[in-house]
């Protein structure tokens, strides 16, 4: 069996299982717990796998490359899915500790498993349409998750979050199509040979506009991210941990998988955008945060600066450069989830997360204390932990290509960063106003605190081995920049071949072979394809016997 | 077709867009139904001009109609049913928690802290 089909499959079947069984009990929550392990397993299992053997391909029902849906997974594929397993078991056994089971709400579950589903399986798929039913998928199960447990307060600040992202899939459904008419495929092994035929093409480059607009909607960058910190402080802390740790990336690798993967690798005016954009979310954000005097609303509008600094190191656009992203992106989705998971534990103790009416949990939490700060200087990026050699990368990358004021940019948005969160630090651990109540004597904070502080030791060991960690995201970002590899992984994957049905098909791939096929038939997709397109796909249809191989020669001109 | 086709879009992108831009939640539901409508001519658009062509089946002989974008619409209608039938239930939820479905009302005197506590 092809474990490439694993994390969604066990995604899928866990939530479609705890569907059924509707009643929340111990051993429901044991079933998805042990799920989620399990998917932990896999991913672990797949970064090896990825790693030894570079990228992993399943053909769905067996159907040969161009033709049927294709899941691959590289390296970079394989480590998302590991980030986001581990974010999803640290929110689940977080939220067992802090709802008792006849508390819960019976749907929970099943729409975090979905979630779940959605994100495995934009890491997962090998073309454009599935990540856009993937990315429908997961954002369904949020819209859901984020109304489920709402009050009348939080409602109004669901629609915004609702009504931008619809706007966002129905323009990347028309990005999805344009893409297939101008290119006439959408398997990203496929168009990225097609697109660099077509490199500085312009059309090629509004297209990728399009496309990097919708996953900035998804992202939170500069103009279009206001719903992003309304929405995410109504949720349920463990939920808002995993929505922010993962929901934001989602759209970042759908970025660094088109501009890495897919398209033609020569930096243009898009990829200069792309980090203009994000130098100057970083400061947008980073000032909004300082607006907000609640700590979900403090996290919530780093987020967005923080996921500017990927969105800048994409932008660079050079090996070292992507490198830094995706360290980025694996120190950035800890820290920030066990920020809010600590931010819930201290809402836990104070019974709010104001910071005018918070006060006094040094005394009580000291080991609380601690683990905000290693996360809330690692967020800022002091040395040694492991927001610092994020950031260090990206500086000194920004430095060497000259683009300084960037690079300021991003030093004045850290250190903004390390006022909210000293902020944070002084008015919720370190000030004993009279007015404030800890109760200590809640016992769920104690085993709240445990799971943080494994994502602690986590994301400190991100920091102290970061020397370990630039290189699994070095070569990452090697296997997402090798697309002659990518292409070659996916294209030779054999499969049944579309037109061996039977002898009673012969005729229809008679009809479709090269002769046929330059005629119109399949190229029915308007004159923006280059002439020597059809002559590629000539290539691709294979005779009814089947006997010619499914894959077929790399090397083909420009 | 295909400038028929491009014609109408554009006027279905446009009107969504006008829609969209609305203060009132109603208009902008509608306003995403006309845009997801628009997307999906558009993808049906990109199976290129189908006068002289055959569906796409192996007992016609070609030249046949390009069916992929089909498919993909018939995804897109189901994905956006759905969503539009959570759009309207959120919108109905609003209207019973807040008796509007204004914008303008909806979040009048809303300061920017959150106050509720946990």
């Amino acid at each position: 069996m092809n474990l490439v089909a694993l994390p969604i499959l066990l995604t899928l079947s866990t939530a479609l299982t705890t569907l059924v069984w509707r009643r929340p009990s111990t051993a429901r929550r044991g079933f998805v717990l042990g799920s989620v392990v399990a998917q932990l397993g896999v991913a672990t299992w797949l970064v090896f796998a990825s790693w030894t053997k570079g990228p992993l391909v399943m053909l769905m029902g067996n159907w040969g490359v161009p033709w049927g849906i294709v899941f691959v997974i590289d390296l970079f594929s394989a480590i998302m899915l590991w980030l986001a397993a581990v974010t999803v078991l640290a929110g689940l056994l977080y939220g067992f500790y802090e709802l008792p089971v006849r508390l819960e709400h019976p749907l929970r579950l099943p729409l975090l498993q979905f979630l779940a589903f959605g994100i495995h399986a934009s890491f997962c798929t090998g073309d454009l349409f599935n990540l856009f039913v993937a990315f429908e998928v997961m954002l369904i199960a949020s819209y859901a998750l984020l109304t489920l447990e709402a009050d009348n307060w939080d409602i109004k600040q669901a629609f915004p979050y609702v009504a931008i992202n619809l706007v966002g899939s129905t323009l990347f459904l028309g990005a999805v199509g344009l893409v297939y008419g101008f290119l006439g495929t959408l398997n990203f092994a496929d168009l990225s040979e097609r697109a660099d035929s077509l490199a500085g093409d312009p059309r090629l480059t509004m297209l990728g506009t399009l496309l990097l607009m919708v996953f900035g909607i998804k992202a939170g960058l500069f103009p279009l991210y206001y719903w992003l910190p309304h929405s995410y402080p109504t949720l349920p802390t463990p939920l808002a941990a995993i929505y922010s740790g993962m929901l934001t990336k989602v759209g970042i690798y759908a970025m660094v998988r088109l501009l890495g993967t897919v398209w033609p690798h020569e930096r243009t005016l898009l990829h200069e955008g792309l980090a203009w954009v994000s130098g100057f979310t970083m400061l947008v954000a980073v000032i909004g945060a300082i607006s907000r005097n609640y700590i979900r609303g403090i996290l919530s509008f780093h987020i967005l600066s923080q996921v500017a600094f990927m969105t800048l190191a994409v932008g660079f656009f050079t090996p070292w450069g992507v490198t830094a992203a995706i360290f980025y992106i694996m120190h950035h989705i800890i820290v920030k989830s066990s920020l809010f998971l600590i931010g819930g534990v201290g809402a836990c103790l104070n019974r709010t997360d104001d910071l005018a009416r918070m006060g006094g949990l040094w005394r009580v939490a000291p080991g609380l204390g601690v683990l905000f700060l290693c996360q809330a200087l690692s967020l800022a990026g002091l040395p040694p932990l492991s927001g610092f050699w994020g950031k260090y990368l990206i500086v000194v990358e920004g430095l060497r290509l000259r683009e300084y004021v960037l690079v300021g940019a991003s030093v004045v948005a850290s250190l903004l960063t390390l006022f909210s969160m000293i902020k944070i630090w002084m008015a919720a651990f370190w000030t004993e106003p009279s007015h404030s109540v800890v109760h200590a004597e809640d016992p769920r904070w104690r085993p709240m605190t445990r799971v943080v502080g494994a994502m602690t030791v986590l994301s400190l060991g991100i920091g102290l081995g970061a020397e370990g960690a630039v290189q699994l995201a070095a070569r990452a970002a090697q296997g997402v920049f090798n697309r002659e590899a990518y292409r070659q992984a996916v294209m030779s994957a054999r499969g049944k071949e579309v037109f061996h049905f039977g002898p009673a098909q012969e005729e229809t791939a008679r009809r479709m072979r090269p002769e046929h096929a330059s005629s119109g038939q399949l190229g029915a997709k308007g004159g923006a394809r280059s002439p020597g397109d059809f002559q590629s796909e000539g290539h691709r249809i294979v005779g009814a016997s089947g006997r010619e191989p499914a894959c077929r020669t790399l090397d083909k001109g420009t | 077709m295909q400038l028929d086709s491009a014609l109408l879009t554009g006027v279905l992108f446009g009107t969504a867009t006008w829609l969209i831009l609305q203060g009132s939640f109603v208009r902008i539901l509608f306003g995403f139904i006309l845009l997801s409508h628009a997307v999906n001519l558009l993808v049906l658009t990109m199976s290129g001009e189908p006068s002289g062509k055959q569906a796409p089946l192996a007992t016609e002989s070609g030249p046949w109609v390009d069916p992929l974008p089909q498919a993909m619409i018939l995804t897109a209608i189901v994905i956006s049913f759905g969503v539009t039938a959570y759009l309207v239930g959120l919108l109905y939820r609003l209207f019973l928690d807040h008796g509007t479905t204004h914008a303008g009302s909806l979040y009048a005197g809303d300061s920017t802290e959150h106050e509720k506590t946990k």
